[in-house]
């Protein structure tokens, strides 16, 4: 359409009052002006490329982008998947990241440093210098230490399957131990592989928009899953119901028909209060507890073990795999129950939920046993809506009145996020949540569910050939090891080094800043010979490294990616040639290896990015594999969705086909993982030893673990740390743009009432502490706030701060025992409690204020409001 | 400016410049200089060196040019006045005010020029028009005005100069039959001027008061109260000016007349008050105070030290100092009260135009983006802007009033003040 | 080098087809529908117009207001808590106070209605800043400040000393595509068309779900409709 406009003379306004002559000259002269001008067009680009936005976020938007000269002028959404529904996807933070690509903190060349560690004081140095000295460092290391004892952390693989598996391809090559992410992450919810046995499943995000009912618990999608909320809005949209549970008044809770503000890790308790309501309405599905869960199967009441076959049949095989026990009420006997199929033991719609049975065996007396339901149900009767109420803070009667519009609309979505989850005892939390989505049947159906959506961690693609070359894994050690050392009650498989961690290469990954109980990192940081750190921001972590790589960042290379919420598998193409002098991880590793061990690296680094994901792509490209006829050429072209599902929805194959829990979970083998749950079924009971010592058999509630270290009395704050919308964990921080909107300095969300308890007013520079760490930020004060809770959105860079490291001096790197009765890295491994944290809150002189808005500055007149 | 006459004060002539003449006069010269440089530097940096930003994007040279435009609407009302209904009184400062007049009018058009931003394009003012614009109608009435001003000095000039031989009497003699026609035209000019100031104020006052953005201006008694205050500041310089030089020499009237211009200050004041009251009442009556109002802002908010203080002191104290009889005949009391007014209804334009900037409309969180970059640790966005002008600000206003107080000076030196019997 | 790829023209088919501004009527006004209750505040809107049209730091054509007490905090009544957000462009008003006003007609109404800003015309009088009702326009005060050492965005940059303002991203229009804040709405809660035409979507979005105008009362006549949150239900 093209926009003129001709100049019109705009009659009727001549006021007589003045020299009529003067305004005749004028009127002539502005009908014969010129035509005015706007731009018609846009301005030319070099290239246009479609590429995938990839920082450790659960998005992994298709973007395209703009370059002219070289350079990134506009990043934009692609917006061209083949579901509609998806268009378009990405968020303000992507949208701007050619600020970063480009920006002041990219780092341009090798580093070394000169100064003290984290003094960040570096020189510039040459590849080669840098390269020879890591690798004369890691042999020499390695050689004396042990290989092992070199710790390679990067983040979250689901986000770059090449460049971040070329960490573990060098890891298995050489030996070196791998960190782990999603469950150091707190994010691996560990209710799942307790409950389903599998590391975690989640409805795919469209499928938000078939509900009936959402039940957000501690996830905040506005601000943590912006690309995808809209699904939810669909769902309103069509008369859907959205409750949101949460202390804080979050963005989504500003969009919520209800919001429930429990006290912060009571989670648990609320939900072990609805299912006692739903029982007590007798509106459980019984059915679905029959069918596809341990509810009937029996445990003995001398051990607390489940009753086996073996237990009253002699003479069975002891390889031969287990099988439990139910029971008939009306023939009053036992039924056995395999595991190689789901359905109603014996199918029978009537098999014993409760009660106390006696249980023949022959040659033997007979065995007092009881359902497992049985426990669950005298558990879950004790959360009474007033227990509820004095426990949580949630009113009873909004407690009873969740509970029957819960129960009342199928289906309906559970959502857990990270504010549930990452807490010492999330595991629980889980385990009531998925009771309550278990004892309505919502679990495999679309629209339903219970999801916890936390991290980008999902690997849905064979990666084994590029991962573990020639059949070789990489040793992998929880990363809460390297940060705290061994803990007494750490699972005997854990491959953790002998002569303990004597260096580290992080890439991917803002370790320092990021990680829990970031002074007792440092205390292990101390003993490392070498810290080599990979990234292309100036960040904390870069800053305490002894060499730093300048790395390329997802404009400048390939890789392969997809993420939990949206089943699509996407390139990584480059846009833009290497800015400075960086290099990709695949490149950098090949050079490393090359130095350690040349024969090595000729065999197995010589292959690039495009030769690794063809492999991939065939890995998991057989039949019914999740990559079957994909190539890298459609990939070039744009998305494709991966062969799963559509909607994509977990636990179809099980409670449709009836196919015994659990589904297997990329990379491990399907048998480490079916180790989880030994009934093939989806377990409410668990009958590990630790879990009877410490009380945790059935779904319950405990107390945040924090209050056993610092006393409520003492320390009446929790300390929230959540996902700020601005930023990718630490990522953005430094966004010019998106400081303009925020005003780029850390802020601590307090209730007025705690604020005014100690004199604070908003704005003013506060001191937050516990026994761990202490910072300085500045108050912000609303009654967005729950009372007692102080909340400081995780990942301003240290900088930003008036004084600390940042958020992570005060939150705990607690391992939870449980986290430790098995061991599959990343599966079943101890997750971090980030928001278990409790600290004190005081004002701060106005020292803090001045340091952070540097003189002159400031625009003058002056700013309020 | 008021410096300017009160050297020239100092007892001694201006026919035969002394060295305190020249001093003064280089002094005004230099200031002029440094205001001159201000300004080509800011032309270079752009706005960005003034204290305006998006919130409040015109300051203190608005201001300035609407005080201006003020003081010389007054200047002009007085002088025809004194024509037109027969104040014959008024005839030994006519001569006076129509050169004050003329040149408040050039400072005010002058003020206009390091306010917009792109000056190099002042001509599209002329070349495209717009005219539904109330700044091109007060761009047309401003050139108007000044060209009845100039015509208006000349006029009253022509004769003394048509008897020195000037050229500039433009060959006109002092014939009888040309007296009368000077007369004649003096009593057009008269006729023309008066709506023209009139005008002029409110063309100036509907700048603001036909805006809807923001809520306080849009009234109907903006214009009268822009006339209103331009008579009150306008006569009040007038006497101030009159005052000086007559201590110059260069003018003689009793003090009677002084008493008189007094007690017409104080009647102009009460207008004055009168609007400004009726003004705010009809703006607070129906509104519950609320912080982000202006109204609310003027009275008990920011702004409520310079309301009160203009409210107080620039229209009740010299109300009370012009309407006792006793002290309005004393000349330094009348002085005082002029000094007073003027600066009140310097306080009141601000009162006008800043607090109505001053807080960003639609009035929600975050505001509207200041327009340069922000220091780290503060955001782009305002609510609220709190504007003190800048050193270049304040430096370009003394260039300009420099360069008025330099005219001013060099024209009670040149030309004819007093009116020829 | 290679031959330089308009940006429009040179999109990827797929990515071309989902920004097409679709049908419309034969002398089309354009406007846009904001949906509040979609609306999760993200300001992707106004960072992705900041990035089109290359606009420096400290200026935004394109903001997102929170309905509350400060950016993203609610409004507490009596311990209800409440919060919506209200981006915030230009209204591409049909009585536009700042069209009026501008001394030289440097902002105009162009084609489709749209209210446009010559920059080689205005002389930065900024007398339609002190007009607009909605504070959307921003001034040029000194050369840009860029996070970047180069220019960015699709159009030229903006002299110092005018008045810059969102156009309606007319570049784009001119070539058949939304604006690039319609285009970047994660939400799906902005809706470009034709007002002229009343079965658009917009109308009917408009007429179905009450939309409002900002300022209505004012007279200005703006062509962007908000369209209201819905009531909260309760449990
Ligand atoms: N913008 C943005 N998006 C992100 C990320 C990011 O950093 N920024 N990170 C991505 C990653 S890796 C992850 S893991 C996810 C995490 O994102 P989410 O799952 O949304 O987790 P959080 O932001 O940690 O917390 C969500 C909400 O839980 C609330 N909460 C805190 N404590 C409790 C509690 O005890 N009970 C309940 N019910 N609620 C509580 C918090 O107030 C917060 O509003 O986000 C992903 N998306
Ligand atoms: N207190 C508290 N702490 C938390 C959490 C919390 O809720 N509270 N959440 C936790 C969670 S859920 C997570 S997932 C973690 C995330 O923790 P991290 O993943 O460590 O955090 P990011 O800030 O995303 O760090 C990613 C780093 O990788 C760099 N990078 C990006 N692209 C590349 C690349 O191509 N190559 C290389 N070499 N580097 C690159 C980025 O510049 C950035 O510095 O944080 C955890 N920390
Ligand atoms: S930051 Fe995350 S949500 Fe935003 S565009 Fe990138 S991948 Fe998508
Ligand atoms: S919103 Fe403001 S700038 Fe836009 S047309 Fe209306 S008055 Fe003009
Ligand atoms: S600043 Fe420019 S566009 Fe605005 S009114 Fe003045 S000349 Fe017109
Ligand atoms: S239409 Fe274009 S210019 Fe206007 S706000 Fe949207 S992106 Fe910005
Ligand atoms: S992009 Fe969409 S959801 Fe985000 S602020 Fe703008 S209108 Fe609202
Ligand atoms: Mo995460």
């Amino acid at each position: 359409m093209p926009v003129r406009r001709r100049d019109v003379l705009k009659g009727g306004l001549a006021v007589g009052a003045v020299a009529g002559a003067a305004a005749g000259g004028w009127i002539g002269a502005g009908i014969l002006g010129p035509q005015r001008r706007t731009p018609t067009g846009s301005l030319p680009v070099d290239r246009i490329v479609r590429t995938t936005c990839s920082p450790n976020c659960t998005g992994s938007c298709g973007q395209l982008a703009f370059v002219r000269d070289e350079r990134i002028v506009k990043i934009q959404q692609a917006a061209d998947y083949p579901d509609a529904a998806y268009n378009p996807r990405g968020c303000m933070k992507g949208l701007s990241y050619h600020l970063q690509v480009h920006g002041p903190d990219r780092i341009l060349t090798p580093l070394v440093r000169t100064g003290d560690r984290g003094s960040g004081e570096f020189r510039p140095a040459t590849w080669e210098e840098a390269l020879d000295q890591i690798a004369g460092d890691l042999r020499r290391i390695g050689e004396e230490h042990g290989w092992d004892s070199i710790h390679v952390f990067g983040q979250v693989p689901g986000s770059g399957y090449v460049q971040k598996g070329a960490n573990y391809r060098a890891c298995a090559l050489l030996g070196m131990s791998h960190g782990t992410s999603f469950d150091f992450n707190g994010d691996l919810p560990m209710g799942m592989p307790i409950t389903f046995g599998v590391q975690n499943a989640e409805h795919e995000a469209k499928d938000w928009a078939n509900s009936r009912f959402l039940l957000l618990v501690g996830a905040n999608p506005v601000e943590t899953r912006i690309p995808d909320v809209h699904f939810i809005w669909d769902a309103v949209e069509r008369g859907a119901r959205l409750v949101v549970v949460d202390p804080v008044f979050s963005g989504t809770a500003a969009k919520a028909d209800a919001w429930l503000q429990p006290k912060p890790g009571t989670d648990a308790a609320l939900a072990l209060g609805l299912v006692r309501q739903i029982l007590a309405h007798g509106a459980a599905d019984e059915a679905f507890l029959r069918a596809y869960t341990d509810a009937p199967l029996l445990v003995r009441a001398d051990t607390g073990r489940r009753l086996r076959e073996r237990d009253l049949v002699e003479g069975i095989a002891a390889d031969a795999p287990d099988r439990f026990v139910a029971w008939d009420p009306a023939r009053e006997e036992p039924i056995i129950v395999g595991t190689e199929r789901l359905g109603p033991p014996g199918g029978l719609a009537t098999v014993a939920l409760d009660g106390q049975v006696a249980v023949p065996r022959s040659g033997g007396a007979a065995i007092a046993a009881r359902p497992s339901f049985g426990h669950v149900r005298d558990e879950v009767d004790r959360w009474t809506p007033e227990r509820v109420e004095a426990v949580t803070g949630v009113p009873a009667a909004s407690v009873v009145s969740l509970a029957r519009a819960f129960a009342a609309e199928k289906p309906a979505a559970i959502l857990m996020g990270g504010g549930a989850n990452h807490w010492f005892h999330g595991d629980l939390t889980g385990r009531a949540f998925a009771l309550l989505s278990a004892v309505t049947g919502n679990i495999g159906r679309s629209g339903g569910g219970y999801s916890v959506y936390v991290g980008q961690y999902r690997v849905r693609v064979d990666t084994s050939p590029w991962w573990s070359p020639g059949g070789t894994k990489a040793p992998v050690v929880p990363s809460i090891y390297f940060v705290r050392g061994r803990t007494p009650t750490m699972h005997p498989k854990v491959p953790y080094p002998a002569a303990g961690f004597k260096a580290l290469v992080c890439t991917f990954a803002n370790m320092f800043l990021q990680s829990p109980d970031v002074n007792r990192l440092h205390e292990t940081l101390r003993g490392l010979e070498l810290i080599v750190v990979v990234d292309h921001q100036m960040t904390d972590t870069v800053r305490w490294a002894d060499v730093v790589l300048p790395a390329t960042t997802w404009y400048e290379k390939t890789d392969l990616t997809a993420t939990p919420l949206h089943p699509f598998l996407q390139l990584q193409q480059a846009a833009i040639a290497p800015v400075g002098e960086s290099r990709s991880e695949v490149a950098i590793w090949r050079e490393i290896v090359r130095r350690i061990d040349p024969a090595l690296a000729a065999e197995w680094f010589d292959i690039d990015e495009d030769e690794a994901i063809r492999q991939i792509l065939e890995a998991g490209g057989g039949p019914g594999g999740p990559t079957e006829g994909i190539t890298l050429d459609h990939l070039r072209a744009g998305p494709v969705r991966l062969r799963v599902p559509d909607p994509d929805i977990p636990f179809l194959a099980q409670i449709r086909d009836l196919e015994p829990f659990p589904p297997r979970s990329l990379p491990a083998p399907l048998e480490a993982t079916a180790a989880f749950v030994p009934t093939g079924r989806i377990e409410f009971y668990k009958e590990e030893a630790r879990f009877l010592e410490l009380g945790e058999q059935v779904p319950t509630h405990r107390e945040p673990y924090d209050d056993g270290i610092h006393d409520p009395a003492d320390w009446p704050l929790v300390l929230l740390s959540p996902h700020s919308k601005w930023r990718i964990h630490s990522t953005y921080s430094n966004n010019a743009w998106l400081a303009e909107i925020h005003g780029g300095r850390p802020t601590v969300l307090l209730h007025p009432d705690d604020a005014a308890a100690r004199d604070i007013g908003d704005g003013d520079p506060i001191r937050v502490h516990n026994t761990r760490g202490s910072l300085e930020a500045w108050a912000h004060v609303s009654e967005a706030a729950g009372r007692g809770t102080a909340t400081l959105p995780e990942g301003w860079w240290s900088r930003y701060f008036g004084a600390g490291k940042g958020v992570n001096e005060l939150t705990s790197s607690e391992v939870n025992p449980i986290h430790e009765v098995h061991f599959v890295a990343n599966m079943w491994s101890p997750s971090t409690g980030w928001k278990d944290c409790r600290c004190e809150v005081e004002k701060v002189g106005a020292s803090v204020a001045a340091a952070a808005v540097p003189a002159g500055a400031a625009p003058p007149g002056g700013v309020d409001g | 400016m008021r410096a300017g006459v009160a050297a020239g004060g100092r007892g001694t002539s201006l026919r035969h410049p002394n060295s305190a003449l020249v001093a003064w006069l280089a002094f005004l010269g230099v200031v002029m200089i440094v205001g001159f440089g201000a300004w080509v530097y800011q032309t270079q940096q752009g706005l960005a060196v003034t204290a305006m930003r998006n919130t409040v994007m015109w300051g203190q040279y608005i201001l300035f040019f609407m005080f201006f435009v003020g003081l010389s609407a007054g200047g002009l009302i007085v002088a025809s006045s004194g024509r037109l209904f027969g104040a014959s009184r008024m005839k030994p400062i006519v001569r006076l005010a129509v050169l004050e007049a003329t040149i408040a009018i050039t400072l005010a058009a002058a003020f206009l020029l390091p306010d917009i931003g792109r000056p190099e394009r002042i001509w599209h003012l002329f070349r495209y028009p717009n005219l539904t614009s109330p700044l091109v109608w007060d761009i047309a009435i401003v050139s108007t005005y000044l060209a009845i001003s100039l015509i208006y000095v000349w006029l009253y000039a022509r004769a003394d100069l048509a008897r020195s031989g000037s050229r500039l009497a433009l060959g006109t003699g002092t014939s009888p039959t040309t007296m009368e026609r000077e007369h004649r035209a003096k009593g057009i000019l008269a006729w023309i001027g008066l709506p023209a100031a009139v005008m002029l104020h409110s063309i100036t006052a509907w700048i603001f008061g036909l805006q809807i953005s923001r809520g306080f201006w849009y009234s109907a008694i903006m214009a009268p109260l822009f006339v209103s205050s331009a008579l009150v500041s306008g006569l009040a310089l007038v006497i101030l000016l009159a005052l000086a030089v007559r201590r110059a020499g260069r003018l003689s009237f009793g003090d009677d007349l002084v008493a008189w211009l007094g007690g017409l200050l104080g009647v102009f004041i009460a207008v004055e008050a009168f609007f400004v009251l009726a003004e705010m009442l009809t703006a607070a009556y129906p509104a519950a105070p609320f912080e982000g109002d202006p109204v609310y802002r003027l009275l008990f908010g920011q702004f409520a030290p310079f309301f009160w203080f203009e409210v107080v002191v620039g229209l009740g104290l010299p109300f009370v100092l012009l309407a006792v009889r006793r002290l309005r005949a004393q000349p330094r009391i009348v002085a005082a009260a002029a000094v007073i007014a003027i600066v009140g209804i310097y306080v009141h334009r601000l009162n006008i135009v800043l607090n109505g900037l001053s807080v960003s409309p639609v009035g929600l969180p975050p505001g509207v983006s200041i327009g340069t970059a922000p220091a780290s640790g503060a955001s782009s966005f305002a609510m609220a802007y709190w504007y003190v002008p800048s050193i270049v600000e304040w430096l370009i206003a003394a260039g300009i009033l420099a360069g008025g107080a330099f005219l001013f000076t060099l024209a009670v030196r040149f030309l004819p003040l007093r009116e020829e019997p | 080098m290679a031959e330089p790829v308009d940006p429009i023209a040179g999109l990827p088919e797929a990515s071309r087809r989902y920004g097409e501004v679709g049908p419309h009527s034969n002398a089309p006004r354009w406007g846009m529908v904001v949906d509040q209750e979609r609306c999760i505040g993200c300001w992707s809107c106004g960072v992705i117009c900041k990035s089109e049209n290359d606009v420096p730091l400290g200026m935004w054509w394109n903001r997102i207001l929170t309905e509350g007490e400060a950016l993203d905090t609610p409004t507490a009544d009596h311990g209800r808590l409440e919060m919506h957000w209200l981006p915030l462009a230009c209204q591409h008003c049909d009585n536009a106070p700042c069209v009026k006003v501008c001394p030289v007609g440097a902002t105009y109404h162009g084609d489709g209605g749209l209210v446009l800003q010559d920059s080689e015309r205005c002389i930065g009088c900024r007398y339609c800043m002190v007009a607009c009702p909605y504070g959307v326009r921003t001034f040029n005060w000194g050369a840009p400040d860029r996070p970047t050492d180069f220019d960015t965005g699709m159009v030229p940059p903006r002299p110092v000393g005018t008045v810059e303002k969102c156009t309606m991203c007319v570049h784009r229009l001119a070539d058949g595509q939304v604006p690039s804040c319609v285009w970047s709405c994660p939400a799906q809660a902005r809706i470009f068309g034709d007002v002229a035409d009343p079965e658009s979507r917009v109308n009917q979005l408009v007429r179905d779900r009450e939309g409002e105008r900002l300022l209505e009362e004012r007279g200005t006549e703006p062509k962007v409709w908000f369209l209201p949150p819905r009531r909260r239900r309760g449990l």
